[in-house]
């Protein structure tokens, strides 16, 4: 069975054909799977994430993790936002350990897991500081800390190096498929770079239209760390352009 | 950060003026004003002398005006008198504006009732206050509350409506319950305004004041401004407004700090241009 299973959802944001975001979207992702969700701006695949993350309720169709239909968000699956959405008034280490103390985890266990996202992530150092005291690189990195404190098994990524520059970008990914390779996720993750969805995913789904609808999807078959000039890379680069235009 | 560096030597540091600028246009305009004075450009009555006001300082600290009631007793009454009503209005305005920004349908009840009353003039209800609590303490002290209280409510509930969503779904995917919600997001994101809310509810406080020691009492400094028209003295009224003006000053000031010490977290444009 799978991890996610995406089941005939649609959404219909207001009344009329233009205010259907999406429509008969299937998709089933496995377990520890790595999967991208490429399109166009107003494609729909944020509204995907957020139905399957829970935050969003699907006109028709359904979601399931592990068998049990969605009914809302947490339990069980992290979220990552594409601006960091960190508690300001919390510092990094608090931020870190929101998710734990709502769960009510006593606080000696709290700060243990914390100390150890902390060197996972690599904030070290950066504890007691306030996000506004971060880089963007940074507040990600404590926003990824916090999503994995309640060790969850899907990991539900928004464009969360969108605002980044190019250079803390690529860190950043790379950052990520360290830390998904020492903590095995299903993770989905939406951006609209199709590079970064080349170099980090095993499977790449194009939305598209209005509805959005599937468009593609494509296993990226190549083995990581993938270099990111290899031809294969940029041979299915050419493929999802082709679909998107 | 390196990458910044060549733009980074802040243009806004050359444009913001030096320190003593303010201090300095102040003193200048006080010897402009003592010169035109002694010069006889201007009528005594309406414009005293700054040396005058400083005798007529001297007078009030250690005669008293009336006689007997000294300047000390004016500004500890009158702050007395803010301190409670300001006290009773965050008391109430908090809890309050927490409840009415977090339920919307009590939003929706109480939007036109604290447009009304804060549209109400605190003065206009003088009389009535006068009729129901007497000309005593209690009045006094309730019209500050009522003028504050407004101020406070309406900053405290905008602060809790408009949290920003994204963080209520964070919390939301954090496991995160209704209680928790409004205990550890919607109260600390609320929190800057209603520091906001509560320094401008400490000027309007201030306002009030005067209008309110209108009536029955002699002590206060709303008191002695009034008892100085009733003996044509000018100077008086003009060191009694210097004296509330920089009360509120320092109160506003003090608030100020304890706003960055209880809120590190915040401090929007101010981190930007250090």
């Amino acid at each position: 069975m799978a991890r996610i299973e995406v089941q005939g959802v649609a959404k219909q944001y207001a009344e009329g054909e233009g205010g259907l975001a999406l429509d008969g979207i299937d998709l089933a992702i496995q377990d520890n799977e790595f999967v991208t969700l490429v399109g166009r701006s107003g494609c729909g695949k944020t509204t995907l994430l957020n139905v399957i993350a829970g935050l969003v309720a699907p006109s028709a169709g359904e979601v399931r993790v592990d068998g049990r239909p969605v009914t809302g968000p947490g339990g069980g699956k992290g979220m990552v936002f594409q601006q960091h959405a960190l508690f300001p008034w919390l510092t990094a280490l608090g931020n870190i350990e929101f998710g734990c103390k709502s769960r009510g985890v006593p606080a000696g266990e709290r700060r243990a897991i914390a100390a150890q996202l902390i060197e996972l992530v690599g904030l070290r150092g950066s504890e007691a500081k306030y996000p506004i005291e971060l880089s963007g690189g940074m507040q990600q990195r404590v926003a990824i800390a916090r999503a994995l404190a309640l060790d969850p098994e899907i990991l539900l990524m928004d464009e969360p190096f969108g605002a980044l520059d190019e250079l803390t970008r690529i860190e950043m990914q790379d950052e990520l498929l360290r830390v998904w390779s020492s903590r095995k996720k299903t993770v989905v993750f939406v951006t609209h770079s199709i590079w970064e969805a080349l170099v980090l995913s095993d499977r790449v789904v194009v939305l598209g239209g209005r509805p959005g609808r599937i468009r593609l999807d494509l296993p990226i078959d190549v083995a990581r760390p993938r270099e990111r000039t290899d031809p294969r890379l940029t041979g299915l680069y050419g493929e999802i352009w082709a679909y998107l235009s | 950060m390196a990458r910044s560096g060549p733009t980074s030597p802040d243009r806004g540091a050359a444009r913001r003026p030096p320190g003593w600028l303010g201090p300095g246009v102040l003193a200048a305009a006080v010897v402009a004003w003592e010169g035109a004075a002694r010069a006889g450009w201007l009528v005594p009555f309406y414009f005293p002398a700054p040396s005058r006001l400083a005798d007529t300082l001297r007078e009030l600290l250690v005669v008293g005006f009336p006689q007997g009631v000294g300047m000390g007793t004016h500004i500890g009454v009158t702050l007395g008198r803010i301190a409670q009503g300001y006290a009773l209005a965050i008391a109430l305005a908090i809890p309050a504006g927490l409840l009415i920004g977090w339920v919307p349908a009590l939003d929706r009840l109480a939007l036109p009732v604290v447009t009304f009353c804060r549209s109400v003039a605190t003065l206009s209800l003088l009389p009535l206050a006068i009729a129901w609590f007497g000309v005593g303490e209690l009045s006094k002290v309730l019209l500050i509350a009522y003028a504050c209280f407004w101020v406070v409510l309406a900053n405290v509930v905008a602060g809790v409506k408009y949290v920003d969503p994204l963080l209520v779904r964070a919390a939301r995917s954090l496991d995160t319950g209704p209680a928790g919600i409004f205990l550890r997001v919607a109260l600390p994101a609320a929190l800057p305004r209603a520091f906001a809310g509560m320094r401008v509810a400490l000027g309007v406080g201030f306002m009030t004041i005067v209008g309110v020691e209108m009536v029955g009492t002699i002590q206060g400094l709303g008191a002695l401004i009034l008892e100085a028209r009733t003996f044509f003295r000018s100077d008086v009224t003009l060191v009694g407004m210097a004296v509330i003006g920089l009360c509120g000053l320092a109160l506003s000031t003090l608030l100020e700090r304890l706003e960055r010490l209880l809120l590190p977290w915040h401090r929007g444009l101010e981190s930007v241009r250090r």
